[in-house]
């Protein structure tokens, strides 16, 4: 969980352009959007394709994108849940 | 003074739910869906979605057009519309000259693109044709020449209310006595861009739309056309034309909130009913029937639910919304929803919501459910686009019932000023100044300001680079005139400019120096409008989206790339990072792109709706536009430079394309403090036939009506760019009105500053501002130029600008 957790870090400062943001800036425990690495919506919609991009999960739904990014810690847990 | 109102005299329509009014009505009554699954192309990503195609058994070929799919539905549209107006086979006693086509769309020709670009990447052939039809123009362009019209010609794409901004421009065509027809609507065909697109932002529901309903939960996606006949009363019934409705109001505005998110509490869709209302003069308690945008997506169906109760208060009319019939045909829905709302005045009768069966309690509104018979004289209909792009419309019976006063008085105190001082002529003959021009913002090849630009222009032009042409093969590269590296990182914010493309930062960069805070301060955003050209959008974006689903199969679509993929996303991002909440328009019409912004922004000013107009262009490079530009013989890579009016003996050249934007800050001329310079006398048009003696006396005519003399002009400043015929024609036109002005008037270019493109007359008319000031350079002082330019499809725009 928490090299996942890691691993999503670096994923979402590279896919997000980050500058001068470093993982451990990133709390795993807080909410991912709306916070202050300053990623909207449209980011978030972004983060759906790197999901399935990378990790095989498609996202559909709205209220499961929001269950699932609620934080870093509970995005791991919906990847880890439903890779397979 | 009467205003010259607006009436519809014929419809015409094309969709999932039928083809032909008829036959929508027919589904309409029974309440019979149109989705069905898709099968105009595979999707393997959406093939179980249901959408609102048009069925299979329709001759698309039928109209005689070439075109793409979505030039095609229109033109069926559009021939249903004529015959209904009795203007089948010619354009009876109209005079061709005030004749106009007005287009709204959001596709264009994107389902060939596709196919190009399926292709290129997958098979490695590079088959341009369907290129040629790419343009969201082609339609308006196709109906023009098919009809012979010789007035205003314009296409808009704001995404969803496209169909609607188009009927708004229209009828202010109409008003201001530009034109007394206008063949006016919109058209969208299915693509695997819109599809995916809409997927990638989880707005499709695979069930097909619920409008309003609690467990709504996206749009379905649709395709069609509608295409209205505008004609003003009194041309209309002086030619005996039958009278089906009366267009009486239109109103528009920007959230300036999110690039595909809705203002949740409706604020900007409100203010659109309002100044729609406010300009037929009506209250918001007479409005008998809502036809509302009711996409069925979550965020918008809340947000329009919000609005309406603002608006009506306690009391809201009974309302539906049609997506079932249709899906959301994008563009086109707006244009589709003004030919059901005439319908439903004649026959007395609303449509209902499929999809609509359980209520949802947060809303605290249910819409019609089935078609029901209903007394309705005066009908509203929102159209809302990405961008937060707001349009509302209002119709009415006619004849108007006779209970009611032709004139309802207007009570708001605020319009009833605005309607003092709106006067048609306005900008058919505009007063001695015109409108100021406070500001002003470019990145081009030229360089980044008025002054670096007039240094490049002494030095004889700007410098040419290599462009990388991939497509072509691997080393295949095109000379051009490329804007580098224009300083997006000095005046954004890195948090903004990472989520933008590089055309959206180079409208920034251009918008941010032509309306300082200065000029903005003390105006309410609502007053505040922006109209962008851009012949082509962020051509980067829609390819990347686009070869990512082909390469990848549409796995992972990338909704950022969509999002930025739409026309106007740059004038929305405008209105974001500015502030401006009036009326947001993208005017497509290919090189007339920025003079008809240049229109809309002065109308909004003319008719008080505005104070300030924000206006210009924007076009990038593209491979793929460069490689069927080679491929088509356009441009050749060996052009050193571009040289208009080369000399023959020397061999002309090709044009070498290029890029760039340019921004204006307009205001009206009486209120202006310290004026860069003065517009006036514009004028859009359409060539009717190849001679020069009659665009001078096209020309003449509008300066005359403008109360400038012909003998004041002192360059005429053209789209020349090296090719033979546009340049020697621009020639013959000056050598004819100077004959005309009994003075020598030499005809002069700009596209050696900024190379050919869609948005070139943009960097025309900061060019003439130059010289009107001085800043750049000319052989003898120069006060009055008059900037000309004519598009390949014989489209064109004018305007005057002086010192």
């Amino acid at each position: 969980m928490e090299s996942l957790i890691e691993e999503l870090k670096t994923k979402i400062i590279a896919g997000f352009n980050l500058e001068g943001v470093a993982p451990a800036d990133i709390n795993p425990d807080a909410p991912i959007f709306g916070t202050g690495l300053e990623l909207d919506s449209i980011d978030a919609l972004e983060l759906v394709a790197i999901v399935e991009q990378d990790y095989g999960i498609i996202i559909t739904e709205r209220s499961v994108a929001d269950q699932a990014f609620a934080s870093l810690r509970a995005l791991a847990g919906f990847i880890t849940s439903h890779r397979t | 003074m009467l205003r010259r109102r607006p009436v519809i005299t014929g419809t015409g329509i094309i969709a999932a739910a039928g083809c032909g009014v008829a036959a929508v009505w027919e589904s309409i009554r029974a309440d019979q869906p149109g989705l069905r699954p898709l099968t105009l192309f595979s999707s393997p990503r959406f093939a179980r979605h249901l959408v609102g195609q048009v069925r299979e058994d329709v001759d698309l070929l039928a109209g005689n057009a070439r075109g793409s799919r979505s030039d095609k539905l229109a033109w069926i549209a559009a021939r249903e519309a004529l015959a209904g107006a009795g203007l089948a086979d010619g354009l009876g006693g109209l005079d061709p000259g005030r004749v106009g086509v007005l287009f709204g769309a959001t596709v264009g020709g994107m389902l060939g693109t596709e196919k190009f670009l399926a292709a290129l990447l997958r098979e490695n052939k590079s088959r341009f044709g369907p290129l040629r039809f790419h343009e969201c123009a082609g339609a308006a362009d196709l109906c023009a020449q098919k009809i012979g019209a010789g007035g205003p010609v314009a296409t808009l794409s704001t995404a969803c209310s496209a169909g609607a901004l188009a009927l708004y421009a229209a009828a202010e065509l109409i008003e201001q006595g530009q034109a007394d027809a206008m063949l006016a609507g919109a058209g969208d065909s299915l693509s695997r861009l819109t599809l995916n697109g809409f997927g990638s932002l989880l707005l499709l529901d695979p069930n097909g739309c619920r409008p309003f309903d609690a467990r709504r939960a996206g749009i379905s996606l649709g395709e069609g056309a509608a295409m209205l006949v505008l004609e003003a009363e009194e041309t209309a019934l002086a030619r005996g034309a039958a009278i089906l409705a009366r267009f009486a109001g239109w109103g528009a505005s920007c959230d300036a909130f999110h690039a595909t998110a809705p203002q949740p509490e409706g604020r900007g869709a409100c203010a659109a009913v309002q100044r729609a209302l406010a300009r037929a003069g009506w209250q918001p308690a007479e409005i008998d029937f809502v036809s509302t945008h009711g996409t069925a997506t979550p965020d918008n169906d809340a947000m329009e639910s919000a609005a309406l109760k603002t608006v009506f208060g306690g009391k809201v009319p009974p309302f539906s919304s049609v997506k079932r019939f249709f899906g959301h045909t994008l563009g086109a829905s707006g244009a589709i929803k003004a030919v059901l709302a005439v319908q439903s005045l004649r026959a007395q009768a609303i449509p209902g919501t499929p999809g609509f069966e359980v209520a949802d309690e947060k809303l605290g509104l249910k819409p019609v459910t089935a078609f029901r018979a209903q007394t309705v004289s005066r009908i509203l209909s929102n159209s809302f686009g990405f961008g937060g792009n707001n349009v509302a419309l209002v119709f009415e019976k006619f004849p108007p019932n006779s209970s009611r006063r032709e004139e309802v008085p207007i009570s708001n105190s605020k319009f009833e000023i605005q309607n003092q001082e709106f006067s048609p002529s306005l900008l058919a003959s505009a007063p001695a100044k015109g409108f100021a021009i406070l500001g002003l913002g470019v990145v081009s090849p030229a360089g980044y300001s008025l002054a670096d630009v007039a240094a490049t222009l002494r030095g004889g032009g700007a410098p040419v680079s290599w462009f990388a042409v991939p497509a072509m093969s691997a080393d295949a590269r095109a000379k051009v005139l490329a804007c580098g590296e224009f300083g997006a990182d000095q005046g954004l914010d890195p948090a903004r400019r990472r989520k933008l493309s590089r055309l959206q930062q180079m409208a920034l960069v251009a918008a941010r120096k032509a309306l300082g805070a200065e000029l903005a301060a003390g105006i309410t955003p609502e007053k505040i409008c922006v109209a962008l050209g851009t012949g082509l959008g962020s051509l980067a974006d829609t390819a990347a989206f686009v070869e990512n689903l082909i390469l990848k199969d549409e796995r992972a679509p990338r909704p950022a790339l969509f999002s930025g993929s739409v026309h106007n996303s740059l004038a929305s991002q405008v209105a974001i990072e500015l502030h401006c909440a009036g009326l947001n328009s993208t005017p497509v019409q290919r090189q007339i792109a920025f003079e008809t912004a240049l229109w809309q922004g002065a109308t909004e000013l003319a008719t008080g709706r505005a104070e300030l107009a924000l206006v210009g262009a924007a076009d990038e490079l593209n491979q793929y536009q460069l490689a069927a530009g080679l491929r088509w013989g356009w441009w050749q890579e060996s052009s050193p430079a571009l040289r208009p009016f080369a000399d023959p003996l020397a061999g002309r050249q090709r044009p070498l394309p290029g890029e760039g934007c340019a921004m204006f800050a307009l205001g009206r001329a009486d209120s202006a403090a310290n004026p860069l310079a003065f517009v006036s006398a514009l004028r859009l048009g359409r060539r009717q036939e190849l001679d020069a003696e009659t665009e001078a006396i096209w020309i003449l005519q509008t300066l005359a009506r403008n109360g400038i003399p012909a003998g004041e002009v002192d360059l005429l400043l053209t789209g020349a760019n090296g090719l033979r015929a546009p340049d020697d024609f621009y020639q013959a036109v000056a050598a004819a009105f100077s004959r005309a002005a009994g003075r020598t008037v030499p005809c002069a270019a700009y596209k050696q500053g900024c190379g050919e493109h869609h948005s070139a007359s943009a960097f025309g008319f900061l060019t003439a501002i130059g010289l009107v000031r001085g800043e750049i350079a000319s052989e003898r002082p120069v006060r009055t130029v008059v900037l000309y330019t004519l598009s390949p499809t014989g489209t064109k725009g004018m305007c005057c600008v002086r010192a």
